[in-house]
């Protein structure tokens, strides 16, 4: 999928040093050109380190993703060396820039399979970027893939494994709650592009079996900033539920548009999957109150979960200020995905693929973002605990939680 | 009835949006000859300069108060710097501008981080004029546009300056022959152009957000804005603006919204084929 939802607390506020590290960067970036990083590993074993490859946009317009993953597998990467590496091996973390962009991309991925041989690479957030880079490092590359991201769930391609929640995981729960604490008439403002198409054909099936009905399913061009004549429709249709897969940049002045036009103060209810914490602070807090979600984290677990506050805090420690750990930009994901191939690759004890693919097939992790996490034994997919929540004055409060971990139905 | 009475508010304001950006782009475009393609850009420049100052504490309108003054500094620095080095170049001053405009969005992008921000309004909340809900800050953009349109209109037709400049774009060596300086001209229509950008990237930064792509999507619209008015009058990208901006919030209502996005730029494309000079062709004031 692909959204662009941006970080930042819901106060415009920029301090003097954040200014000045982003200037730094800025400027770093245009004077040397951006690529890629080594991060090698601080001991080291005779036979070598193990090679993970992580292919992400660190720039472009999904570069608030991008950075987040590549964070979180930079500290992933550092605690698995300090405790000892996998096999008695230290891990290297090669990072490649994919930009955004997708035949940008298939240059700089084919660099970290063909020229540093990784042994797995995990990486890519729109579908459109797995879907160009997939055959390079699969097919040709001869090297597991893990796509960390949430998304339309079709990717059944052998030794490729998804750790994002899928459309089942996201919207069995939610659109149920969305009915009851809604209403049953449904409008499916979209854009354009390959996941809103799939998630919305998912959601329609869920909405009529539960006694809903979609009033109108319409798509956008991508980029659409203007939404007056669907704001109009959704206001004339007396619509009770905006289920929104309108992407930014556009998002943001449809919500405004709906509010302005009084959608919320006549108990219209908006929802969003892929609205974490950070695309919080696309609009004002106001004009979004009571959207409701549904992912695999929300910082507001940190309260209750201890192993959730505990990768919170350390991520927060070591990236104050950047990219959020959160789940729409599949920094979840990302955790789950290196954690999950770190337990296969102990099991298989070795690093050949079909080892590894094989173990990985059925990989479980006790702890992790928001619970654990297990694969679904030929499915490609994982399951995973999932969690409603409901933006409340600018954060996100829990109004519901899966029995257990949720089955992606995918594959 | 109050539907259709909202639809046009929509559309008006849409519109003006659309003639606000466009305003800058075609005053440089028919006065210099020059395709801006950066002019997105310092719109964005606009936009960010308003969240920069809204985030230092100070209100939103003080922000949108700076970001013409910012931006036309910017645009004066580059004119000097770049764009005069190009003007006997159209072409080329097509790629060096979008390179300037490249170099532009990716240090915001950096600087932003890639995010999404929103700049509150500094008017909130909307009116009910006649049963239809309208918001009051897009109803001071139409207001703005056309307060600031009529001005640039008045100072381009009825001033010395005025007269100057359209001397130097009409006769260039005459006008330098009867003691215009040209160069101070041109500087000063860049300068003019690029805070018209600013002014727009503060105006539209609270309905839009914040983003480094705010400008490209208005740039192409610009353009096609442009195209369709025709090149050489202050009217004619006005004009143009206006019928973009309408048609293409306009059309949604009354087609699939894909379709709609497409059949703008057919209607431009077809208009511009029977009447190549655009809406307001050959005239110079």
């Amino acid at each position: 999928m692909d959204m662009g939802s941006g970080y930042r607390d819901a106060a415009p506020m920029i301090s003097r040093r954040r200014f000045l590290q982003s200037a730094v960067w800025a400027g770093g970036a245009i004077t040397t050109g951006i690529g890629s990083w080594v991060i090698r590993p601080e001991w080291a074993s005779a036979a070598g380190p193990i090679k993970v490859g992580i292919a992400t946009d660190l720039t472009g317009a999904a570069g608030y993703a991008g950075n987040a993953d590549a964070n979180v597998a930079k500290m992933v990467v550092k605690d698995i060396n300090n405790a000892g590496g996998i096999l008695g091996r230290p891990v290297e973390l090669f990072i490649e820039d994919t930009a955004s962009n997708e035949s940008i991309a298939v240059g700089n991925v084919r660099k970290l399979v063909q020229r540093d041989k990784v042994d797995v690479v995990l990486g890519g957030i729109t579908s459109s970027m797995r879907n160009a880079i997939k055959d390079v490092i699969v097919t040709r590359g001869k090297t597991l893939y893990i796509y960390p991201q949430q998304y339309e769930g079709r990717e059944c391609t052998s030794y490729i494994f998804c750790t994002g929640p899928t459309p089942a995981q996201q919207c069995d729960d939610l659109i149920p709650w969305l009915i009851k604490n809604g209403g049953k008439r449904f409008a499916l403002p979209s854009a354009n592009y390959v996941w809103p198409h799939a998630t919305n054909e998912y959601v329609r099936k869920i909405i009529e079996k539960n006694g809903g009905e979609v009033i109108f399913e319409e798509y956008y061009p991508p980029d659409q900033v203007e939404y007056s004549a669907t704001v109009n429709k959704i206001m004339t249709n007396n619509v009770d539920v905006v289920f929104n897969t309108v992407i930014p940049p556009g998002v943001g002045p449809f919500f405004k548009q709906l509010y302005e036009a009084g959608f919320g103060k006549r108990g219209g209810r908006l929802s969003c999957i892929y609205y974490d914490e950070g695309a919080l602070a696309i609009n004002a807090a106001h004009e979004i109150e009571g959207l409701a979600t549904c992912l695999d984290y929300f910082r507001v677990l940190t309260k209750e979960d201890p192993v959730s506050a505990r990768i919170q805090a350390e991520y927060d420690r070591e990236f104050p200020g950047g990219a959020l750990f959160a789940a729409g930009s599949a920094a979840t994901g990302m955790y789950r995905g290196l954690k999950l191939w770190e337990a296969a690759v102990k099991e298989a004890g070795k690093l050949d693929r079909d080892a590894v693919a094989g173990a990985l097939d059925h990989a479980k992790i006790a702890e992790g973002p928001g619970g654990p996490a297990e694969m679904v034994s030929g499915k490609h997919h994982c399951k995973m605990k999932m969690y409603t929540a409901v933006a409340k004055e600018g954060n996100y409060e829990i109004v519901g939680r899966s029995e257990g971990l949720v089955d992606p139905k995918a594959c | 009835m109050e539907s259709a009475l909202n639809a046009i508010f929509e559309v008006l304001s849409f519109g003006a949006i659309i003639v606000l950006v466009v305003l800058g782009l075609g005053i440089i475009a028919s006065m210099m000859g020059i395709f801006n393609f950066a002019h997105g850009e310092f719109v964005l420049l606009g936009a960010y300069t308003t969240y920069l100052v809204h985030g230092a504490g100070l209100p939103v309108w003080a922000g949108m108060l700076a970001a013409p003054v910012v931006v036309a500094a910017c645009g004066f620095v580059l004119e000097r710097l770049v764009i005069r080095r190009f003007y006997a170049a159209p072409i080329a001053a097509m790629l060096g501008t979008y390179a300037l405009g490249l170099v532009i969005r990716e240090s915001v992008r950096g600087l932003i981080g890639g995010l999404y921000i929103s700049v509150p309004e500094p008017i909130v909340g909307s009116l009910i004029i006649g049963g239809v809900q309208v918001s009051r800050w897009r109803l001071a953009i139409v207001i703005i546009t056309t307060l600031v349109m009529v001005g640039s209109y008045l100072l381009l037709t009825r001033t010395s300056f005025g007269l100057r400049v359209r001397a130097a774009l009409e006769n260039p060596s005459l006008a330098r022959a009867s003691g215009i300086s040209t160069n101070a001209i041109y500087a000063i229509t860049f300068t003019f152009g690029a805070a018209l950008a600013g002014l727009a990237g503060a105006l539209v930064v609270p309905v839009f957000s914040l983003f480094a792509d705010l400008g490209i999507r208005f740039l192409i619209q610009g353009f096609l804005s442009v195209m369709l008015g025709g090149v050489g009058t202050f009217e004619g990208p006005v004009a143009g603006g206006a019928v973009i901006g309408v048609m293409s919030a306009a059309l949604p209502w009354a087609v699939a919204p894909v379709l709609a996005d497409v059949l703008v730029f057919v209607l431009a494309i077809v208009f511009v084929k029977f009447r190549p000079g655009g809406l307001i062709a050959g005239r110079r004031f």
